[in-house]
């Protein structure tokens, strides 16, 4: 058992002055089932988000149960042995709330955001979750299909939509990360009751999780009520980790996909270190210095002055293991995939070879100073920020220190990186082509 | 709002941590009753937070919402603009927002570009202003970029050929997204392409604008007079009224001489006539499919659509929202979601809008459902539709829907910009002004009652056009039981409707033969050319009826091309058209008028007693398209071209030579068309030739007429064609 205090408020001070940004103050401790809480206290607006992530995503998934993650995160909406299936929902909007949840590759985040005077429903709705959750084989099978048509929705009916799992595929091998959070329909059509209890028992545990409280109410009277409802919850087992390691990719892969398109795209997707290093947060400047902004590279250049685009971007994703980054970009008409591309490559040769200029790393520094300073505007997004620097980021006094790993970055970290990491031998480069064009 | 923040640098709220982790031990955890949700505790006081607002000088209104929690300011001008047509340029709206902030008398758009970055701000410009945000320590700064935007943008014409490209490839992609093309004609075919909010951008409009169009549009409307600049954030009062002094105090906007229309609409050189909406447009008169085909979907995007008359200040506006809350307005316990999803797993959600606004409000149903349940899941949008209207809602239900819009709106406040929100439209909507502020208080007094009643007044159910984007093939069958009139109508992309279907003409008619060889042989299947030739005079007299009401319709024949016909529910006359070879009036119930233009030929185009025997004089012979199956029936297509533009399809019997099928496509009020399909049947001889005496019409108005009598050359006293 252990109790942690963490004092963040003095760390910042000393590192920046040019920080205009306010901390997140929180207090964190552990209750004796191993699950961790933090208390962010706001008094601003009568409401109160009370989250729980759980340290589950489709990268803890049996090969033969793709998105079976995913599935279970639908499923936990069904009820417990106290709340009726359907009933869930309903005492959070007769409450005034709102709830939700979502899945990526790592974790799996629950939410209610309520009037402060609802907070204990909230506590007793997320401890009923976490003790004893009921799924009925109503829910099961109505839940398998709407989770399909989710999956239709999002990938199948959308142009450009397969492009996440069409560049994981060939992304990864070895790693879990080669299947989509959505997973696939036979796998959750196999799924059978001891599937679910299992995954249950062995991941929705306290010693699995974090509860973050945000806004207003007293720390000290939510402690008890929060300890009341959790504090019974038995601990779980050590959490088995799919301790994948992916290899290097052996040189560029290339493919096309055709889709129900008119305009062609260009997708490289290029192998990046895991969330939190040191690199992770150069990459990720590095993105910002190609897609963020009218002034950045790829929309200066590629979009605008070639004409060669109607839409590029470069975004990193931020997984727990070693992700990706990926540059996406749909060509303007009467542009070729591969003149798309060449227009694409020189910009990436570009931040290789060339140095990068001081003022356009002070305008990223200026640009991450004020995401930093927007994302916590309101309670919901503090509860989410708070869950995940604890879960992924090394510590939660990270939800006020990360902005300075980013401010670290130099311009030879970024040229650095781009040598080793934005080169064509760690990419994989999908075209995507109108399907008339198949031969 | 509150400005006194707990943070970890206070002694007292460190002692109160120390002290919760003390609590922690097992022994301390006291039972709690897991059987049932817990007590809320005492209701905490909604503050709305306040504004301050001031009027310049030259007429624009700032408003100013100060909250310090976060260290960001926003900065929004917005333009009171009204929706004006747009014409044969429709979309170059769209385009005023990029040109904006895309060069001005002293900055280029790269150097704007390096400007906004630099300073870590957003800046985005749309038709009817433009919204910033910023670092404290940098707005002053974006400030003064947004007053140089908004007083000097100079719109150069190579930005805009660039911009101009760009969305002309964005709209060609506009056929590959299913949600796109039913937004798109999802407003065409709720407003009416006659209405600004119904007008579809195409590449050929695109192709139409120009560069002095947005240029013109935006010095025309971009006035201080009616102007909003608002500040929200890290930022005082005082400091923003001196801001807003500093940059917009002496602004004066563009000087724009106009000229006067005909109609007194102000025109704009360079632009055009300012043409703002006309009324609203008018409902359906029955409820309609409307399918636009996207080959190979994996699923069809439903839409239940309708206009509404519903204003941001009307005084049922938020019995409105309470209704759509219950029926499918964001909540999961709404019945369209528990129906659709949680009932029947159909899809991954099912939602519906009710808005409210200044010009013509609209109401919309909808999800995305696989093939297979595409007509179940329309008819159960329907039928909560129509149940809502019917029966009174539960109390749970409106005590849910009433608590979660409290909760919401609780929850909107965290956002100071929502304050702000509240206050431009206040304004902008001419609102009550303790309209926010009593927000709550009246939605805890709307009743069951209410809510029935608009249900009534706003779900109009029977006017709904029901959208499909899917697999034609695999779904649009399966849709005609929905429509009033048994019809699927086919759409394109654009929203308009399709004429020609190139799939239906199956079989190709036998080689060397003609459209002419069809209605020729038509002409000998009812009794041969001289038969026909003898028919001087013809009156037909039918039974029918209108919505259950008995009605007669009586039509008039005299050579060459006399016409007029007489519809009559009982001694009423519903409607009267006279042709007297020349001129043609129309009696309806509103009145009477002389019919001109378009109207006037196609009465003209009716007004034979035999019109097959004049389409290849009228030049109207059209294509012989193939052979198609007609309810069983081989039949040949003959395409007609008519009025300019306009054309229709009549079907033939193979084997017997007469005419089984016609397929008009009339103009609506309020912009496209409506597909009525004629059938005819029971073919009797009256003097020698052969009239249908059953003819069946659907589409616009579902009826079928019976033929009671047909005389032929019993004389008809010429007073009957007069138009006098």
């Amino acid at each position: 058992m252990r109790t942690i205090i963490t004092l963040t408020a003095c760390t910042m001070a000393s590192i920046t002055a040019m920080a205009q940004t306010r901390d997140i103050a929180y207090t964190e401790f552990d209750l004796p089932n191993g699950l961790h809480v933090i208390l962010h206290e706001d008094h601003s607006t009568p409401i109160v988000a009370v989250g729980v992530m759980y340290h589950v995503g489709s990268k803890d998934e049996a090969r033969d149960r793709r998105g079976f993650a995913h599935f279970f995160e639908h499923l936990l909406f069904e009820g417990s042995d106290n709340i009726g299936r359907g009933e869930y929902a309903k005492y959070v909007e007769k409450a005034g709330g709102v709830l939700n949840a979502n899945t990526t590759g790592d974790r799996t985040y629950y939410y209610e955001v309520l009037p402060s005077n609802q907070l204990d429903l909230g506590l007793w709705l997320e401890s009923e979750r976490m003790l004893h959750a009921k799924v009925e084989s109503k829910g099961i099978e109505t839940q398998r299909e709407v989770v399909k048509e989710e999956r239709r929705q999002r990938y199948e009916n959308q142009p450009y939509g397969s492009i996440l799992p069409e560049v994981l595929k060939r992304a990864y091998t070895e790693h879990p990360y080669q299947w989509p959070t959505i997973g696939y329909m036979e796998d959750l059509n196999a799924a059978t009751e001891k599937d679910y209890k299992k995954f249950y028992k062995t991941f929705y545990v306290p010693n699995n999780a974090v509860l973050v409280l945000a806004g207003d109410f007293n720390a000290e009277k939510a402690t008890t009520q929060l300890t009341n409802y959790f504090g019974p919850i038995p601990k779980g087992g050590t959490i088995p980790r799919n301790k994948v390691v992916e290899p290097p990719l052996k040189g560029e892969v290339r493919d096309t996909v055709f889709d129900k398109i008119q305009l062609p795209a260009v997708v490289q997707a290029y192998r990046i270190p895991a969330l939190g290093t040191p690199d992770f947060y150069a990459v990720d400047m590095l993105n910002r210095l190609l897609s963020n902004g009218n002034s950045s590279r790829l929309v200066k250049n590629v979009k605008d002055a070639e004409q060669k685009a109607v839409f590029v971007g470069s975004f990193s994703l931020p997984f727990e293991d070693p992700g990706l980054a990926i540059a996406f970009a749909v060509a303007n008409m009467g542009v070729t995939p591969d003149s798309l591309e060449a227009s694409m490559d020189r910009q990436f040769g570009r931040v290789r070879n060339e140095p990068i200029p001081p003022a356009e790393l002070e305008k990223l520094k200026v640009q991450i100073e004020t995401e930093h300073a927007m994302e916590n505007g309101r309670m919901a997004g503090i509860a989410n920020n708070l869950a995940n620097a604890y879960t992924f980021l090394g510590g939660t006094d990270k939800v006020n220190t990360e902005v300075q790993q980013y401010l670290a970055v130099t311009a030879d970290d970024l040229q650095r990186v781009a040598r080793k990491y934005f080169v064509p031998e760690n990419r994989v480069v999908l075209y995507y082509l109108p399907l008339n064009q198949k031969k | 709002m509150n400005r006194q923040r707990k943070t970890m640098k206070s002694p007292s709220f460190q002692a109160l941590a120390l002290a919760a982790t003390l609590l922690i031990p097992a022994s301390m955890t006291a039972q709690v009753d897991r059987t049932k949700a817990p007590p809320a505790g005492p209701a905490p006081e909604v503050h709305l937070g306040e504004h301050k607002s001031i009027t310049l000088a030259n007429g624009m209104r700032v408003i100013i919402v100060e909250n310090h929690k976060i260290p960001i300011v926003s900065a929004q001008v917005r333009f009171d603009i009204p929706p004006i047509m747009q014409g044969d340029i429709a979309g170059y709206q769209d385009l005023v927002g990029e040109l904006l902030t895309s060069g001005t008398a002293r900055h280029t758009k790269e150097e704007i570009d390096e400007l906004v970055d630099g300073l870590g701000a957003r800046m985005n410009g749309s038709n009817d202003g433009i919204y910033a945000s910023s670092l404290k320590k940098n707005f002053p700064q974006v400030m003064d970029l947004l007053y140089e935007v908004v007083s000097s943008a100079n719109f150069p014409r190579e930005e805009f050929e660039k911009a101009k490209t760009r969305a002309l490839s964005q709209v060609s992609a506009r056929a590959d997204d299913p949600d796109q093309i039913a937004e798109v004609v999802g407003r065409a075919l709720t407003y009416g392409k006659g209405y600004p909010y119904g007008e579809v951008t195409t590449e050929a409009t695109l192709s139409k604008v120009n560069r002095d169009d947005l240029y013109q549009y935006y010095r025309y409307f971009f006035q201080p007079k009616q102007g909003y600049l608002v500040l929200v954030g890290d930022i005082t009062a005082k400091e923003g009224e001196a801001m807003a002094t500093k940059y917009f105090g002496t602004w004066k906007g563009a000087e724009v001489p106009v000229t006067k229309d005909e109609q007194g609409h102000d025109v704009v050189k360079d632009l055009g006539p300012i043409i703002p909406a006309g009324k609203q447009p008018p409902m359906p008169r029955d409820v309609r499919v409307a399918f636009v085909d996207r080959p190979g979907s994996a699923q069809s995007v439903i839409k239940v659509l309708f206009p509404v008359q519903l204003k941001p200040n009307d005084p049922m506006v938020l019995q409105a929202q309470v209704l759509n809350t219950i029926l499918g307005g964001g909540v999961f316990n709404a019945r369209l979601m528990q129906n659709l999803r949680e009932d029947k797993g159909y899809t991954y959600g099912a939602y519906s809008s009710l808005d409210a606004d200044r010009w013509c409000g609209a109401f919309s149903a909808g999800c995305s459902v696989r093939n297979n349940v595409t007509d179940s899941a329309a008819t159960q949008i329907m039928d909560e539709i129509r149940n809502i209207r019917k029966a009174p809602v539960k109390a749970d239900e409106l005590a849910l829907a009433k608590s979660y819009m409290a909760g919401s709106f609780a929850r909107a406040l965290e956002d100071p910009r929502t304050v702000a929100r509240f206050a431009l439209n206040t304004y902008l909507n001419d609102l009550p002004e303790d309209h926010y502020d009593t927000y709550l208080k009246k939605l805890e007094t709307v009743t069951i009652a209410d809510v029935q009643q608009a249900a009534n007044r706003f779900l109009q159910s029977d006017s709904a056009t029901i959208l499909v984007v899917g697999d034609k093939e695999q779904v649009a069958k399966t849709l005609e039981g929905l429509s009033t009139t048994g019809v699927v109508l086919d759409f394109d992309i654009n929203g308009d409707i399709v004429r020609i279907d190139p799939t239906e003409g199956a079989t190709p008619a036998p080689a060397g033969m003609t459209a002419q060889d069809v209605l020729d042989a038509y002409i000998k299947a009812i009794g041969g050319s001289a038969a026909v030739g003898k028919v001087k005079d013809l009156k037909k007299e039918y039974t029918t009826s209108i919505q259950g009401m008995p009605a007669t319709l009586v039509e008039y024949y005299k050579v060459p091309n006399n016409y007029a016909m007489e519809m009559k529910m009982g001694e009423m006359v519903l409607q009267k058209m006279t042709y007297d070879g020349t001129r043609g009036k129309m009696v309806g119930m509103g009145g009477e008028k002389e019919l001109e233009d378009i109207e006037l030929d196609e009465l003209r185009a009716n007004s034979y007693a035999f019109p097959e025997l004049h389409y290849a004089e009228m030049e109207q012979l059209g294509r012989l398209m193939g052979i198609v199956d007609i309810e069983g029936k081989k039949a040949y297509r003959v395409n007609v071209k008519t009025l300019p533009g306009g054309q229709f399809d009549e079907y033939y019997d193979v084997t017997t030579g007469l005419k089984l099928r016609r397929k008009d496509y009339q103009s609506q009020e309020g912009g496209g068309y409506i597909q009525v399909i004629t059938d005819y049947s029971d073919y009797t001889p009256e003097g020698g030739v052969l009239f249908p005496h059953t003819l069946h019409q659907g589409g616009g108005m579902d009826m079928t007429l019976t033929a009671t009598s047909i005389s032929v050359n019993k004389g008809i006293p010429g007073s009957v064609f007069s138009v006098e």
